[in-house]
């Protein structure tokens, strides 16, 4: 069981995502002006990827492999339509907010991605746990992107005033910011990961 | 470690920096010895973050160029004269370290830093970067025995036109005994600037007047056409148009370096800036119009190079 383990981890850190292979970003993009529409939109993904690569991984014996794609588009398909239902009757004002986004999971590349490249060679467990993981990746990135972003551009989290009597930046509520610090944060991660690669090359 | 070992000197920034001293020191008698301290502020904050930034690009051997503090000095005098500090070192950080340290450093940089760190603090911070002005100095020796400004107006020339329709008077707006940003005022002073930098074949005199002809061209066709109310001399001297002619167009890294394309530049930033004053929503449109210009210059510049490959083959093939 060591191994689910590492392909947690490998999901959050090494082979993150967004900042490592870069998807998904048009939706870090987007929904990242406020933590908890962050937080609602990666657990989505987090649900749809796990159990879209869980399904994917138990069905693939028998897709026929030139409709593989067109079935594993139905099946996140059904997924998303789960948790857009979901958040429309429990959390109406967010699904407000996040508006087409949610639907739009289904074109999250970050989904298809770990159906072709995890889920269709591999047990459904390891499916489940890699693709809920990329989601849980995701969403910590987002988490971090709308932390910065909310704090300065509002004073607030989650929605919670802080109190902190500051100078807003205008500039964090708009969309470009997300532009900024998601190339930031790609920035110092990239650089990171290859500062390690060379003490291990050399070393 | 020696100091001079982390310095890379360049002559042509030297020269810019000799054509800002009267401005500087116009700017001071103004507004207040407040501008020096800002100047000393956003020169710590911005040198320190060049090597911050250079280092992890170099390593050990990280040299902090001179165009660092000529982006320090033109960046300062862009800034209304009641900026915070803090804003101001925001605005320098995202210049050195977003505009030209991810870009590569010196050389590498695609837009002018200065008006990027600029260009975010303005829409970060409007109520600080355009709400409040300072009223000017105008009896010697003025602020040059003082700290702060002599008080608030909220009008430069431009803001007053528009709301109140009154033009400021030619001569003030030569002289530059307005309020306005730290260092837009005189265009008596930019000018000669302008003129020392083209006489020591420092900043390119094509770009220069490119621009200006451009800016007076499209002014005066939306004036004509009636678009615009603006009297052109007014269109010309007011705001920060000469200023960013001067400074800012002919940045010699990201402006295009043959003739054909700085005009084709110039022409883009006169139009873009008597544009959007025009018709946008902003007072001001020049600091968008160089942004504007250095995003069209590689593609211009590459244009521009193949039509010549192109005719000379056809040449060729016609001769030979």
């Amino acid at each position: 069981m060591a191994d689910l383990k590492v392909v947690a981890r490998n999901q959050i850190t090494k082979e993150n995502q967004v900042l490592r292979q870069i998807l998904g970003i048009c939706s870090s993009l987007a929904v990242t002006n406020l933590m908890m529409n962050s937080l609602v939109m990666g657990l989505g993904v987090a649900f749809v990827t796990g159990l879209s690569s869980f399904t994917i991984s138990l069905l693939n014996k028998l897709i026929p492999q030139r409709i593989r794609m067109l079935i594993q588009t139905f099946v996140i398909a059904f997924y998303v339509i789960l948790v857009n239902l979901f958040l429309q009757a429990y959390m109406p004002d967010i699904s407000k907010q996040l508006g087409p986004y949610v639907g739009l999971i289904i074109t999250n590349c970050i989904i298809m991605g770990r159906a072709e490249a995890f889920a269709a060679q591999n047990p459904p467990l390891p499916a489940l746990v890699d693709g809920f993981f990329s989601g849980i990746g995701y969403l910590l990135v987002l988490l971090v992107i709308s932390f910065i972003r909310e704090f300065l551009g509002f004073g607030t989290l989650f929605g919670i005033d802080l109190g902190l009597n500051f100078t807003r930046w205008t500039l964090m509520v708009m969309p470009p910011a997300a532009f900024f610090v998601i190339a930031i944060l790609i920035w110092f991660t990239s650089a990171r990961t290859i500062k390690a690669e060379q003490k291990e090359r050399s070393s | 470690m020696e100091l001079k070992n982390h310095f890379m000197k360049q002559k042509m920034m030297t020269k810019v920096l000799i054509s800002l001293i009267p401005i500087y020191v116009f700017s001071v008698w103004l507004y207040g010895l407040r501008v020096l301290a800002l100047l000393a502020f956003v020169l710590a904050v911005g040198l320190s973050a060049e090597y911050w930034v250079m280092r992890l690009i170099q390593g050990p051997k990280a040299k902090v160029s001179e165009a660092a503090i000529v982006t320090s000095a033109l960046f300062t005098l862009t800034l209304p004269p009641t900026i915070p500090f803090w804003i101001a070192g925001v605005g320098i950080l995202v210049a050195l370290v977003l505009a030209k340290g991810a870009f590569g450093g010196f050389g590498r940089n695609i837009f002018n830093p200065a008006l990027v760190g600029r260009a975010f603090i303005y829409i970060s911070f409007p109520v600080q970067m355009t709400a409040a002005w300072a009223e000017t100095y105008s009896s010697l020796p003025g602020g040059l025995v003082r700290y702060g400004i002599q008080g608030l107006t909220n009008a430069t020339p431009m803001i007053a036109l528009e709301t109140t329709g009154s033009l400021t008077a030619v001569k003030d707006l030569f002289l530059g005994t307005i309020s306005g940003s730290i260092g837009e005022g005189s265009a008596l002073l930019i000018l000669l600037a302008g003129a020392y930098l083209v006489y020591t074949k420092t900043a390119s005199l094509t770009i220069m007047l490119s621009v200006l002809l451009s800016g007076l061209g499209f002014s005066t066709l939306f004036y004509l056409v009636g678009w615009s109310t603006v009297p052109v001399a007014f269109s010309i001297l007011s705001g920060g148009f000469l200023f960013a002619t001067v400074f800012m167009a002919t940045d010699p890294i990201s402006a295009p370096r043959d003739k054909t394309s700085q005009i084709i530049f110039g022409i883009i930033i006169g139009f873009s800036a008597m544009f959007i004053r025009t018709f946008a929503l902003f007072t001001e449109g020049i600091m968008f119009a160089v942004l504007i210009g250095n995003s069209f210059g590689p593609l211009v510049e590459r244009t521009v190079r193949e039509m010549r490959a192109t005719s000379k083959a056809k040449k060729e093939a016609v001769n030979g």
